[in-house]
């Protein structure tokens, strides 16, 4: 199985898009519907992230992809009058629940913003930071969780020698993968990224697709991006979502070469959009 | 056609350049105000610091440095003998204690209505801070004499005298006979007029903070308190701390209230509900009457006030700058 899907990929091109088996559930949305006050931003999704397995969310600017993502660790909670209804599940755990321990859901669901947001501290502190909120540790295996989330966020290289320098003064691409290295740290199941691309160059963007597909071997990982090549290149499988509703919902390979329905054949040609 | 052309021509470069040099009049003109609102406030300062000088010059020449560590106030012995000790100490305690009090209430009201408290709640509290603002000092000075002394010198302090006493250094803060006048009045009416700016003023930078940034921390798990003082408080301290020596600058200059509640005695006492004078009330409450030496004397407090003033901003300023440099900036 796996060497036929293997020839199948090489046979398409480059890309990760094979034909993976289907990964056990790990973020499960069924019938779920999201609300800015009165106004009905989401309206009934139903889908299934797999674990380990990048998924990317597509769609035109306000068809409620980034309002999904936000659901997923509950960051509408900060703010009065929005609400979810429905039923959304991470494993066995509720994330719905009113009564969720919402710090500890936001260890397991990790987020990457749209700009870089590293806190206005050291280097070495935006990382440690996270930890310790969750974990007393000496100071050398903090060293250690430090330069190992660093690692993982491919920056270690280049940060190693300024550590106690200030997040703020590494470069838009750094300070991204800066948030995506914090993120990493604090050991999270799921991590979801609100188009971490959309303001940096285009090798920085290189280097974090890459990051992802790196990432995808830990964590179950969503992704909002308005750049279809990026979604073909990053993920397993596509949602494209049109005015609050998921149209359509497959592996990346078949949305991106024979979606089937029409609204998506015309969004990924660049039709609308 | 061609005539009406020549016309324009002839006359277009002459308009142009006249039209452009009553612009640059016009330019000139701003260009010369500004530059004499700024100087004159350079020169405001400078006369003020001037005048005082020359008027406190007879008891600078009399009494040189020991004016700063004479606590005897004596105006009308002979000769006159005068010395800041007893003001001084009272401007810094009770403005350290406002201070003291201040912050931490000033900050929390700011965090909860920027952070925590629920919409329906967050303008009758803002308005209940704006109002407290607005309050004239002199009622506070009255309602520190009727009701806040009385209470401080029948209930508060007989039950610190109980907690603390035979402790030592905190049992003599406490002690003393009963007195509706005191230090410990005066700072607490100082405290609570100097909350709204500390208050107003972090609440405004605090909503400066951009929302990505708190989402940030709330998306690794912080809760409500990890978010602001690991993110909110730093982000903002340039501000929060511009607001503190706002608050402070009042604190010491404040004059009505605490000469109203402060009991205008130069002696220092080591309680802090024993009466005391601050610089600025014992200015209030003796310049009318003073003459001569004793007149230059209390310009002399005033020059000190200054001076003080000066010196708390320029820690400030030094205090944001290692702050600074710790955050690795």
């Amino acid at each position: 199985m796996t060497e036929l899907s293997v020839s199948v990929s090489n046979a398409s091109g480059p890309g990760p898009q094979v034909a993976l088996p289907e990964a056990a559930p790990k973020v499960t949305a069924r019938g779920l519907n999201f609300y800015y006050g009165e106004h009905q931003a989401l309206k009934n999704i139903n889908l299934t992230l797999g674990t380990n397995r990048v998924t990317a969310f597509i769609g035109p600017s306000g068809c409620g992809k980034s309002t999904l993502l936000r659901i997923f660790n509950r960051m509408y909670d900060l703010y009065p009058g929005q609400r979810a209804t429905g039923q959304l599940m991470l494993d066995q755990t509720n994330i719905l629940d009113p009564k969720l321990d919402l710090n500890l859901l936001r260890a397991r669901v990790g987020m990457v913003f749209q700009k870089p947001t590293p806190f206005p501290m050291t280097i070495y502190e935006n990382i440690a930071f996270g930890i310790r909120l969750y974990e007393k540790i000496s100071k050398s295996e903090m060293d250690g969780r430090v330069e190992k989330a660093l690692r993982g966020g491919a920056l270690w290289n280049e940060v190693k020698d300024k550590l106690n320098a200030s997040g703020l003064s590494l470069s838009g691409g750094q300070q991204q993968r800066l948030c995506i290295a914090r993120t990493v740290a604090v050991r999270p199941e799921v991590i979801l990224f609100d188009e971490p691309c959309s303001a940096l160059d285009p090798i920085s963007t290189a280097k974090i697709e890459e990051l992802i597909t790196e990432l995808a071997e830990d964590y179950t990982i969503a992704i909002v991006t308005h750049n279809m090549q990026q979604a073909a290149r990053v993920s397993d499988k596509t949602a494209f979502m049109y005015l609050g509703e998921l149209i359509e919902f497959d592996d990346t390979n078949k949305i991106f070469t024979s979606p089937s329905d029409r609204r998506t054949q015309d969004y990924i040609t660049g039709r609308f959009g | 056609m061609a005539v009406e052309s020549d016309v324009m021509e002839a006359a277009g470069p002459y308009d142009r350049a006249r039209a452009l040099s009553a612009f640059k009049l016009g330019d000139v003109t701003f260009y010369w105000i500004t530059r004499a609102c700024a100087i004159s406030v350079l020169l405001i300062l400078g006369g003020i610091i001037l005048s005082l000088i020359v008027g406190a010059w007879p008891a600078i020449r009399e009494y040189g440095l020991a004016f700063l560590w004479t606590q005897r106030w004596a105006p009308s012995a002979d000769p006159p003998v005068l010395g800041a000790l007893g003001p001084i100490y009272g401007t810094l305690i009770t403005s350290v204690i406002a201070m003291m009090i201040a912050i931490p209430v000033g900050l929390g009201i700011a965090i909860f209505l920027t952070e925590i408290c629920p919409i329906w709640l967050r303008r009758p509290i803002g308005l209940a801070i704006e109002l407290l603002a607005g309050i004239p000092s002199i009622i506070y000075g009255m309602w520190g004499f009727f009701v806040l002394g009385p209470f401080l010198a029948n209930t508060f302090q007989p039950f610190m005298i109980s907690v603390f006493d035979g402790v030592p250094v905190l049992g003599t803060i406490f002690a003393g006979p009963p007195s509706y006048l005191s230090l410990f009045n005066a700072a607490l009416i100082l405290a609570i007029m100097v909350l709204p700016f500390i208050t107003a003023i972090s609440v405004d930078v605090f909503k400066t903070v951009p929302p990505v940034l708190k989402e940030a921390a709330y998306g690794v798990g912080c809760t409500n308190w990890e978010v602001v003082r690991n993110v909110v408080i730093p982000y903002t301290r340039v501000g929060v701390i511009g607001g503190i020596m706002l608050a402070l600058g009042r604190a010491l200059g404040e004059t009505m209230a605490v000469t109203f509640i402060i009991g205008n005695s130069f002696k220092i006492s080591s309680s802090i509900f024993a009466p005391g004078t601050t610089i600025s009330a014992a200015i209030a409450s003796e310049f009318a009457e003073s003459d001569g030496l004793h007149q230059s004397g209390l310009i002399l407090l005033g020059l000190l006030l200054f001076v003080l003033t000066f010196f708390v901003l320029a820690a400030a300023r030094l205090m944001l700058m290692r702050l600074e440099k710790k955050a690795g900036n």
